[in-house]
């Protein structure tokens, strides 16, 4: 007994580092596992407060940024309403608002980015919206140049959004010209690129395709633009191609950007476990 | 003695603000992630009792992680260089030395400091990068950002010191 005293008198300092170090270590495999809950931690009000401040702050710097990208997005939007194009079929079933409502798959909310990361292992980014103004957990999260992430978090009027820069993102994306799809992730390196998986060898890819969301997941809208093939290679000894993918979201410089809500995504869902 | 206590408390809040505000949205490259945080750990006083440092370590640590949402991560890295920080100083410091209250670098002089802080960032990054990356894959591209971050870091923090650091001696104080 006494010499137990003895010992634990003598190396009480590093008794105490080593179960200290332990409890932090518990603490992050803890989170590793559960990511929501160290998600929540941040996504909470008083770092989203200070964050939120301080992006007031910085906002007007860069009004005049802000202003030019809203106004580059509005004239590609005002491109896409019908009145621009020219409607060739003579349309018989013209829609009604009451069934307008039903036609409609996706709503947009916007949100600001309060917070954002590039340089992590997973980047994280939090917007000024949250539950009360209707965003959800795995909502997708896009803006004007194309996709950005997925909600992980919310709190009432916070949200975190777990960026394509992270490692456990995948998001189903397909060749705009031949539709041929695969899963993209991101290889942890570089802010700008990303990699695409499970394209089959026979697939004509080139430099500088387009690639687009494909709409099976039900985080994104279907054609919404992800990013353009940069290098493409072909390894002897593997059945897929490798490719790498310049993103076209500039994640360095993000502002705003649009929460994604599914309204049909109940019922696929629920699709989805009849046919299970 | 007792002037420490708002001082370090002061340099905290000055230190977690600059730390989440400026040095983490800096996004130079993925190579380049500096943290000046750290230096309140290695600033405190000389005669802090190591279970005070390595306790200040973590919650200091902690306290980072909340604002960062890396739990965990940050707390056991300081834990570590609060640890070792008694070792060190007393490796790189020349025998018969006379101390200020805390390391100062108008006293200790600014070799001394880079010696000190690489040595601490260094390591202080090296757990903090690979628990973040979670794998040893990839070992050249950690061990390049490990270095080039701690070389920036130790930058930061020279300009951190020289700014905000009192020229005056305080000896025997």
């Amino acid at each position: 007994m006494y010499n137990l005293f003895q010992f634990f008198l003598r190396y009480y300092l590093f008794l105490l580092f080593v179960s200290l170090e332990i409890f932090c270590f518990y603490l992050i495999f803890q989170n590793k596992r559960y990511n929501e809950v160290a998600y929540m931690n941040v996504a909470n009000s008083v770092s989203g407060k200070v964050y939120s401040t301080y992006t007031g702050v910085s906002d007007y710097l860069y009004l005049r940024r802000f202003s030019d990208s809203l106004v580059d997005e509005n004239a590609k939007l005002r491109a896409q309403l019908l009145d621009s194009k020219y409607i060739s079929k003579i349309d018989s079933g013209i829609l009604r608002d009451s069934t307008l409502k039903n036609v409609q798959q996706y709503s947009f909310i916007s949100a600001r980015v309060i917070h954002n990361s590039v340089n992590e292992a997973a980047n994280l980014i939090y917007l000024d919206r949250g539950r009360l103004q209707g965003v959800g957990k795995q909502m997708g999260v896009i803006n004007a140049n194309g996709i950005v992430g997925q909600v992980v978090a919310v709190t009432d009027n916070y949200s975190a959004v777990m960026s394509v820069l992270s490692k456990e993102f995948k998001v189903s994306a397909k060749f705009k010209k031949n539709e041929f799809f695969g899963n993209l992730h991101w290889d942890g390196v570089n802010s700008t690129t990303a990699s695409m998986e499970d394209i089959p060898k026979h697939v004509p890819v080139k430099v500088g395709d387009t690639l687009v969301t494909s709409g099976f997941s039900q985080l994104f809208p279907r054609n919404i633009m992800v990013g353009r093939v940069k290098t493409v290679k072909m390894e002897p000894d593997k059945n897929f191609l490798e490719i790498t993918v310049d993103l076209s979201t500039n994640f360095g410089s993000l502002s705003y950007v649009y929460v994604v809500n599914n309204l049909k995504k109940q019922e696929i869902l629920l699709l989805d476990s009849l046919a299970h | 003695m007792l002037n420490q206590i708002p001082l370090n408390i002061f340099r905290l809040a000055l230190l977690l603000l600059a730390q989440i505000l400026i040095f983490s949205n800096l996004n130079f490259s993925s190579f380049v992630n500096p943290y000046i945080f750290p230096l309140f750990i290695l600033l405190l006083p000389f005669e802090t009792p190591r279970w005070v440092l390595m306790l200040f370590g973590m919650f200091s640590g902690l306290l980072l992680d909340y604002f960062l949402g890396s739990t965990g991560m940050h707390a056991a890295a300081g834990l570590l260089i609060g640890y070792m920080r008694p070792f060190l100083i007393n490796i790189i410091t020349p025998k018969g030395t006379e101390f200020e209250i805390s390391p100062n670098v108008y006293a200790q002089g600014i070799t001394w400091f880079i010696v000190y802080l690489g040595i601490t960032m260094f390591i202080y990054l090296t757990l903090y990068f690979f628990v973040e990356a979670a794998t040893f894959l990839n070992f050249f591209f950690m061990l390049l950002k490990i270095f080039l971050s701690t070389v920036v870091s130790v930058i930061f923090m020279l300009i951190f010191l020289f700014l905000f650091s009192s020229k005056k001696k305080r000896r025997f104080v």
